[in-house]
């Protein structure tokens, strides 16, 4: 009961957001602002991924659940040790999964290419995606080495260190992402740099280096993203949305709206909503593999990757809630500061014709997908704004 | 476990003298120019042969003698002129088969062969001529490059070309074999046994290639043993791995060995700093402390396990302390011994040739990994000969990484055979079907 009283102070303290209480957003005409002919365009588009990502769904579950009966049959494939067999049947299961997967992916693929969002090859897909994949596979390892060490030293106690440690793990992680993350450049547009000292004096933030990625010639789609921690704090724009057709205001709003991830903290707090996730996700592996004798046995890692599998599907809906809580407070916060709500509209109208984003999808689409507000959602916050609601 | 049976393209040694004549070895390569010139003549003949070999097996299933003959002994004669170019034999072969040549091939007369297996001969037979170019001469690629050429005071850009190669066993043992023979004007037996084997299974892939035999060609080491043998060496290895290889684990081999590859590089780069400790220490007691052996020779012992497996020679996931007795595909390695202080100090040198050698059978082996990932995955086994002469591969590479870290003063041996035949006559003149050596033999 204390732990469970311990997680909703925690989520208590970090659901606060700076958009204002109460805030009607005006209900927006999609097919006014996008063009009717482009959001029918757009549903169909996204209808297929849909389609695609429930029956991958059922694929995965159907293949883990199989693994997580028999998959520990593999354990005689192991000359190592328990934490060495633990780690094969882990990457196996990965492995398995990946194999599912990738029908699906090939049918996205296929699909964005008909639609003329994907110019690369079948076999360029095919192989551009091998770095990950194996960075997924060391990754399994090093959580199983973790885990498994924990377990067979601490027995059933194991899940609060873990979870701690995966918690610190991931602040590493996101403290060092940007040293790691090689060939981007520094932005060298002077608005966007004199624009970015107001921002950063008036969202009371320190200096943060602004960056370049250039993406041009593998895609046209339009990103920048916020990362770091303290000193490694960075905005990367892609060299997409620094040409046309975002004009410069749209620019600036991107710029603040980034600016205003690192002013809200939400970097600490989206570690500190993981910790939240992580504590008693660990506990519920723990006493799911009790059964298998626990996570210090290797034959217990199967059903594991199903355990996994199943939280992480069962807190989708959460976790999005949380992402568009955050984007939503950084499109307020960078309303405040560029006082130009025209052109965050403007912005929300040309993403989504770079993507062929729906811009009011369906509830359940958002609910599980729905990392950001909708655009309509965006748009509406905009004009909320431009009415005066500040 | 099976033996082979009598294969119907043999080698045959018939040089128990290892002597050489310095004089003909230093001139060796040019000497070779004719010969070399009239096998490339021979063989535009014997493939124009082959075409109607082709053609005789698709209509009536056998080849006709007299092409059959021609080809053979095309066969031979190459082999013969190749063992004189690798320095396996010494007399002038001249231009024509010569029977009494101390290196020759025996093939069998013409049998019936199946249709299908004729009329996709050529692709049949890829894997196996791969195979024979690694263990023969090697692949060789130039590879053009930029490069800065400072002319008059100014740099100009240049297409520098690069040589590269891969595999070669054969072809590194002659070069080795070229200097010792200049120095001492006899062969070393383990570079000639093994420049022999790689010549009977190149000899085995042509006669296949020109129809001679439906037989495909095999590595397995165990041809060797009529005219080879294992001295008792101080690492050995030890096989008690099955050749079933699960599809799955085959499929996603690489990626399974994505931990040991980060272990294996933390393991190594303590090895190189404790090996330059090591080395003083061992120059100091004139042997390596029981410690530091254990720490090397379990270094050894994982490596060998983690090549096996991502080589598919071995099956299972291997465990990531090397630990003896704990992998399918083993190296026994014996206790510390006294070393003689000045092969110490020099070491590094000394092992440079049997780095050579060690690089060519890395190549080898990773053909045979590339070969039997395929295999693997369409049967979910390993072809027991490519098992077994990987495993060879491996040994030499382990010897020469014990020697080198001063685990042992005992020098590799390349002779590809896998089993010590013990106290008994030397060598066998002529094939015998050996007996069976896999599981608990060795």
């Amino acid at each position: 009961m204390l732990g469970v009283a311990a997680l909703a102070l925690g989520a208590f303290l970090l659901y606060p957001t700076a958009v204002p209480d109460g805030l009607a957003l005006p209900s927006v005409d999609v097919d006014a602002v996008f063009g009717a002919d482009f959001v029918d365009r757009a549903k169909r588009y996204e209808r297929f991924f849909y389609v695609n990502w429930v029956l991958a769904q059922i694929a995965l579950f159907v293949t883990l659940w199989i693994y997580a009966r028999r998959g520990a049959a593999f354990a005689r494939e192991s000359s190592a040790g328990p934490i060495g067999t633990g780690m094969l049947l882990g990457m196996l299961g990965l492995a398995i999964a990946w194999l599912v997967h990738v029908p699906f992916a090939l049918a996205s693929h296929w699909w964005q290419r008909r639609w003329d969002q994907n110019d690369l090859s079948y076999l360029d897909w095919l192989f551009e995606d091998w770095a990950v994949l194996a960075a997924q596979f060391l990754s399994i390892c090093v959580a199983l080495l973790i885990v498994m060490g924990l377990a067979r030293w601490l027995g059933e106690r194991w899940w609060l260190p873990g979870a701690a440690v995966f918690v610190g793990i991931a602040a590493l992680f996101s403290f060092v992402a940007p040293y790691l993350y090689y060939g981007t450049a520094p932005l060298e547009r002077k608005p966007l740099l004199e624009a970015a000292r107001t921002y950063e004096q008036e969202l009371g933030v320190g200096h943060i280096p602004l960056r370049v990625e250039e993406v041009s010639a593998d895609t046209e789609q339009a990103n920048a993203f916020a990362f770091g921690l303290g000193p490694s704090r960075r905005v990367v724009f892609w060299d997409t949305i620094l040409e046309p057709p975002f004009t410069e205001a749209e620019q600036k709003v991107v710029l603040a709206h980034e600016l205003a991830h690192h002013s809200q903290r939400h970097l600490p707090k989206g570690l500190a909503w993981f910790a939240l996730f992580a504590i008693p996700g660990a506990w519920i592996l723990m006493r799911a593999t009790r059964r298998r004798g626990g996570m210090g046995n290797p034959t217990a890692v199967p059903l594991a990757l199903f355990v996994v599998a199943a939280l992480q599907l069962a807190t989708a809906p959460l976790s999005s809630a949380i992402s568009r809580r955050m984007e939503a407070e950084a499109d307020w916060k960078a309303l405040t500061v560029t006082h130009d709500p025209a052109a965050l509209e403007g912005l929300m109208v040309e993403f989504s014709k770079t993507g062929l984003g729906d811009p009011d999808p369906p509830f359940i689409s958002q609910l599980v997908f729905g990392t950001h507000p909708t655009l309509a959602d965006r748009v509406a916050m905009a004009r909320a704004y431009a009415d005066g609601a500040r | 476990m099976e033996s082979p049976s009598r294969p119907p393209v043999r080698l045959v040694l018939r040089d128990g003298d290892l002597q050489r004549s310095r004089l003909t070895v230093f001139f060796r390569l040019i000497l070779a120019i004719p010969l070399l010139i009239w096998v490339t003549l021979r063989g535009i003949a014997a493939g124009v042969a082959s075409i109607v070999n082709w053609l005789a097996v698709l209509v009536q299933r056998e080849v006709p003698e007299s092409t059959h003959d021609f080809c053979a002994n095309y066969v031979r004669y190459s082999t013969q002129v190749s063992a004189y170019v690798l320095l396996a034999a010494d007399p002038y072969p001249w231009f024509r088969y010569q029977p009494d040549y101390p290196v020759d091939v025996e093939i069998d007369r013409p049998v019936q062969q199946g249709r299908w297996g004729g009329f996709f001969r050529l692709i049949l037979a890829l894997p196996a001529l791969l195979l024979a170019t690694a263990l023969g001469s090697g692949f060789a690629t130039t590879t053009p490059g930029q490069g800065s050429v400072a002319s008059n005071g100014n740099e100009d850009e240049a297409v520098v070309w690069g040589l590269s190669s891969f595999g070669g066993a054969a072809a590194a043992c002659a070069l080795l074999a070229w200097f010792f023979i200049v120095a001492l004007g006899r062969s070393p037996r383990g570079l000639r046994d093994l420049v022999t084997f790689a010549l009977g299974y190149g000899a085995q892939a042509a006669a296949y290639l020109f129809l001679l035999t439906p037989r495909y060609p095999t590595s397995d080491p165990r041809l060797a043993e009529p005219y080879s043998q294992l001295p008792t060496h101080p690492v050995r290895a030890v096989v008690t791995d099955d050749l079933a290889r699960p599809r799955l684990t085959v499929l996603f081999r690489l990626f399974l060995a994505i931990p040991h590859f980060v272990w294996f590089l933390l393991w190594t780069i303590a090895v190189f700093f404790v090996g330059f400790v090591a080395w003083i220490v061992a120059l100091v007691l004139g042997r390596l402390p029981l410690r530091l052996h254990r720490f090397f020779a379990a270094y050894v012992r994982y490596a060998t396990h983690l090549v096996a497996f991502v080589y598919l020679i071995g099956r299972r996931f291997p465990g990531f302390t090397g630990r003896v007795g704990s992998y399918g595909i083993d190296i026994e390695i014996d206790p510390p011994e006294r070393q003689r202080r000045l092969t110490i100090l020099f070491r590094f040198f000394l092992a440079f040739p049997a780095f050579v050698v060690a690089s060519a059978l890395g190549g080898v082996a990773a053909v045979i990994a590339f070969l039997a990932w395929w295999y693997a995955l369409f049967t979910a086994r390993m072809p027991e000969g490519m098992r077994n002469l990987g495993v060879t591969c491996l040994r030499y590479s382990a010897q020469t990484y014990t020697y080198s870290l001063l685990v042992t003063g005992r020098y590799p041996y390349a002779a590809p055979v896998l089993r010590d035949p013990g106290p008994g006559p030397e060598p066998r003149p002529n094939f015998a079907p050996p007996e069976p050596v896999l599981g608990e033999t060795f």
